[in-house]
């Protein structure tokens, strides 16, 4: 028989406490969002609400404009992230299996920008946007967005393009076929999960973009959920139960994505960053 | 085939805006309005005023944009440029903003329609005052809504710290605060997160302390506020207001958080405009508060005006005015009387069929005003507003003192680089 | 074998640089006219006076660098903040985050469920961070203070958001919360790269867990903390939807970050020549690491 690790029954317990400690604040919110005012006013933090008030959400979600806000949000996220992903593998593609003079240089001048912090370029942005008549456009926020998604994902996808063989893509040279036919009917398949790693990581990065999509998307018409939420806590701070509600609305797509797909989540983080 | 008719006409259309021809072979002239998006009895109201011109004017169709305070002053900054921007719109009368888009060339001037339309004669002089703040004889803008901000009070409260009527003087209100605190009352609440809450507090005591003429010259950026004292004194008293009668913590709270605060009697004072009438009513009974101006001894009216303005890009000038013309007529705007504002732009509006008293304060006052002045950031330019809001709560939280907040408000408009 | 790149392209199909104009084009065209394109303006416009939008930008020179410098009186302010949280974000997320990862790594009952619960937070929006961490501080109905009061530590209770001494440190503990999980995970990848061999090595030697971690797991991941350290420190630069939605900068301005600043001077007084200039010290700052950093990098890829 074995004896208990004492150390391992410690650190348990210990990392138990912290992870109902880190999950708190989600409950406290989940709480408030099924409170009336009174029961928020009256109540302590942690007391369940005596009848749900599922009114909250239904208010928030009209009051909010979250239909519109959610709309927006999902053409956003399902225009880029397909879009912006086949650029970059095919950028990928090239910069690791293709002689191309220079390649090093573009590709230091395109891992720069896994570094700018862009927050820094939003005038410049606004400016540029806005001389393409592209201010309050779907497809003005959809290509700086993909600007910016590019360093990454080339630096991650160029990464697993460079561990297969050459030697692969000379034969099928060799065969007849071109470098789009051989990214297309080969690479393209091999790196699926790869790809399906950024899809998740990209998803949720662009699903909560605030900072671009508050100086392009200036028409609450075309805001998407991040600036919905924004736009209603400076409305509606003191309707607390509806505030949470709407909180929980934003959060609750990508934490569902999130927890439906972790396995591959962590992986695209962590295959960019830390190499073995 | 009515689906390629449709389409016919739009292909018809569209080459007409690329062209760019006026439209003089349709019929039809579109306005195109710009506003903020009002509450939903205002704006229900707006598209009723704008059904009954259509109504009476064939051949004109009025088009509304209605977006967020802060959409709406983006979207008006991008369109100034444009000719995609509206014919009409909507933005306060002050000069920090309503001047600033003027200023920069956004509006038309609107004398010949003051002189067509005789309109020096209906609005209230009140009203009027923003549209004169121009280069002579330029006229620019159209009164929409007048508005006054005044303290409005717990009467439950005033009562048990012994306070029998409102005060008259700025004294009295200091000496009634004092009984308040006393009574262990807080005597008036602010949300501090939200800049311009507690600026009105300081417009008040800018205008308390310096009198008519001191407090617009230093709003208009024209005496130097490091050598008026009484600029020093007006922080002073802000900072005596901050530390001792405030209802604390106020720093982190929005607006809607402080007023929740004083519907629930957690603080005897707000110091709101006359839309706040609708708001207690909207939460509690409003029996139990009363409303009295801040005792700031000029006389002068605490106040600010909402306007349309023709912009200057607009083809159909002539129809804006007239659109303008119709929804501040007598009629119209006795007609839709309450659902913007407690008070009409219009002089010899009927109030008799009123019942809320509070409302009724409102429509004397704001009938009786010559004399007015305007909130800070209606004032000044932007940057100048962003500078005065951080040097009031800097000294509000104790990290500026008095005389070092004059200081600086003189150091940042000296150092503007306009 | 012949260069493929310079083998002539046989009629009616695509010769090689043609190819890698369609696979790289698309990508760099967007990249250079939406991500470099704007760095290119943001130092031109940093010696320009612009409202943004008038058809004409006057150049100033190094004015608007004078301006920041001397006379505004946020700029230093949000400088000096920037640096405390620079500092924070390096230290104490990762720090966490290590700690997580060490004790996460170990065999114990349930510890996926609760790695996912250290890094849910990483995947909301940083918006929404904001907004929920506003509401637990609300001095009058919040968690925070509820909690206080519920233990009798009354005295602790603060105006979180809006007394300057505590502020950026209220919504620095909400951004701890928030990018833990993400320095836990890159260390956990890290720990999968020590080798179970070498450890067991070491038990068998009769090395005990201290002495295992001293000399075995932490010289393996060498390369994990610097990569943790700097990505914390590129995305502490990138601080800015967290204070746009706490704190706004305020009160009066105590909470400024250079980032939010520049932002401020741009998009809100619309002062792009401040605002850009404010943006080029950022930019500045942010290459005096990250140029090091990439050289790094490449020298780790040459080696590998």
């Amino acid at each position: 028989m074995k004896r208990p690790d004492w150390f391992l029954v410690a650190l348990w317990t210990i990392l138990v406490i912290a992870a109902a400690l880190w999950v708190a604040p989600f409950v406290f919110i989940l709480l408030t969002s099924l409170k009336t005012e009174a029961e928020i006013y009256a109540t302590t933090v942690f007391a369940l609400p005596a009848h749900p008030a599922w009114s909250n959400y239904a208010q928030a979600w009209g009051r909010g404009n979250f239909a519109a806000t959610f709309l927006n949000s999902v053409i956003i996220t399902c225009i880029k992230v397909p879009l912006g992903l086949l650029l970059s593998a095919m950028a990928a593609y090239a910069l690791a299996q293709m002689r191309i003079p220079g390649r090093n240089t573009v590709f230091l001048a395109i891992l720069f920008g896994t570094m700018i912090p862009f927050q820094v370029l939003l005038a410049p942005l606004f400016s540029l946007v806005n001389s393409l008549g592209l201010i309050n456009t779907y497809v003005g926020v959809i290509l700086p967005y993909i600007a910016f998604g590019v360093p990454y994902q080339v630096f991650v996808l160029r990464g697993f393009f460079r561990h297969v063989p050459k030697e692969m893509t000379e034969a099928a040279l060799l065969d007849g076929a071109n470098h789009l036919t051989i990214f297309w009917r080969i690479f393209l398949p091999l790196s699926l999960p790869a790809l399906a790693a950024l899809v998740i990581l990209d998803f949720v990065a662009t699903w909560n973009e605030f900072a671009m999509a508050l100086v392009i998307l200036q028409d609450s018409g075309r805001w998407t959920l991040p600036l919905g939420l924004m736009s209603f806590q400076g409305q509606f701070a003191s309707a607390y139960g509806q505030l949470n509600a709407a909180i929980v609305m934003t959060v609750l797509p990508a934490a569902i994505v999130y927890l439906i797909f972790q396995r591959y989540f962590i992986g695209g983080l962590t295959a960019g960053a830390v190499k073995e | 085939m009515v689906g390629r008719r449709i389409l016919f006409a739009a292909l018809l259309l569209g080459a007409q805006v690329v062209a760019g021809t006026s439209g003089t072979a349709s019929a039809e002239t579109t306005l195109k309005v710009w506003t903020i998006s009002w509450d939903d009895v205002a704006m229900s109201g707006f598209k009723q005023m704008i059904a009954d011109y259509e109504a009476t004017h064939p051949g004109i169709h009025v088009e509304e944009e209605s977006r967020g305070t802060d959409e709406h002053k983006a979207a008006m900054r991008v369109a100034i440029n444009s000719s995609a921007g509206p014919d009409i719109y909507y933005m306060w009368g002050g000069l920090g903003l309503g001047g600033e888009f003027a200023n920069a060339g956004a509006s038309a001037p609107l004398d010949a329609a003051y002189a067509q339309y005789k309109w020096d004669d209906r609005f209230l002089p009140s009203a009027l005052g923003d549209s004169r703040r121009y280069k002579a004889p330029q006229r620019h803008g159209v009164p929409f809504l007048v508005h006054g901000e005044g303290l409005y009070y717990n009467k439950a409260l005033f009562k048990r710290a012994g306070i029998t009527a409102p005060p008259t003087t700025y004294a009295e209100l200091t000496a009634d605060a004092d009984k308040l605190k006393a009574a262990g009352i807080a005597p008036i609440v602010f949300g501090g997160s939200v800049n311009w809450h507690l600026m009105r507090l300081m417009d008040e005591l800018l205008e308390t302390e310096c009198g008519a003429a001191k407090h617009d010259a230093l709003t208009s950026m024209q005496a130097n506020w490091a050598t008026e004292p009484c600029a020093t004194a007006s922080f002073t008293q802000m900072k005596h207001w901050a530390d001792d009668y405030t209802l604390k913590p106020f720093m982190g709270l929005a607006d809607d958080q402080a007023q929740g605060l004083f519907y629930a009697g957690r603080a005897a004072m707000i110091l709101e405009g006359d839309w706040f009438v609708h708001m207690i009513q909207a939460h509690t009974d409003i029996s139990n508060f009363g409303l009295f101006l801040f005792p700031t001894g000029t006389g002068r009216l605490y106040f600010f005006s909402e306007y349309f303005y023709v912009s200057a890009r607009s083809q159909n000038k002539a129809a804006a005015t007239a659109f303008l013309d119709f929804i501040t007529s007598p009629a119209e705007q006795q007609k839709h009387l309450g659902q913007f504002g407690s008070t009409s732009v219009d002089k010899g509006i009927d109030y008799n069929g009123r019942t809320q008293p509070l409302d009724m304060q409102w429509n004397r006052t704001l009938a009786s005003t010559t004399g007015t002045f305007v909130n800070g950031d209606q004032a000044f330019p932007l940057d100048v507003t962003t500078e005065y809001w951080r040097i009031i709560n800097a000294v509000a939280i104790d990290t500026m003192q008095p005389a070092a907040a004059s200081a600086a408000m003189q150091s940042f408009i000296a150092n503007r680089h306009h | 074998m012949p260069a493929l790149a310079s083998g002539a392209p046989k009629p009616g199909r695509l010769g090689a640089p043609w190819q890698a104009v369609i696979l790289l084009g698309p990508a760099l065209l967007a990249y250079g006219v939406f991500a470099v394109l704007p760095f290119l303006d943001v130092i031109r416009l940093s010696v320009m006076r612009w409202d943004g939008l008038s058809p004409h930008a006057a150049f100033i020179g190094l004015a608007n660098f004078r301006f920041i410098f001397t006379e505004d009186a946020v700029f230093w302010t949000a400088f000096g903040n920037s640096v405390i949280w620079t500092l924070l974000s390096v230290a104490i997320p990762p720090a966490i985050g290590f700690a997580l990862a060490l004790g996460l790594n170990q065999k114990l009952r349930g510890r996926n469920a609760l790695r996912a619960m250290f890094y849910l937070p990483v995947i909301i929006a940083p918006i929404a961070v904001a907004t929920m961490w506003r509401w637990m501080y609300d001095p009058f109905f919040g968690i925070v203070n509820s909690l206080l009061t519920d233990a009798g530590l009354q005295r602790l209770i603060q105006d979180w958001l809006g007394d300057r001494r505590v502020a950026l440190y209220a919504v620095f503990v909400a951004y701890v919360w928030q990018t833990a999980g993400f320095a836990m995970v890159l260390f956990l990848a890290g720990l999968s790269n020590v080798s179970p061999t070498l450890l067991e090595a070491a038990r068998l030697d009769g090395a005990n867990r201290a002495q295992c971690f001293r000399h075995v797991t932490l010289p393996a991941l060498g390369s994990t903390i610097t990569v943790v350290i700097v990505l914390s420190l590129i995305n502490s630069f990138r601080t800015f939807d967290i204070v746009y939605g706490m704190t706004h900068g305020g009160p009066a301005q105590s909470t400024q970050l250079l980032a939010f600043w520049a932002y401020t001077q741009s998009m809100q007084l619309h002062d792009f020549g401040h605002g850009s200039a404010i943006a080029v010290v950022l930019l500045a700052v942010t290459a005096l690491v990250v140029i090091p950093y990439l050289r790094w990098t490449q020298r780790r890829e040459d080696a590998a």
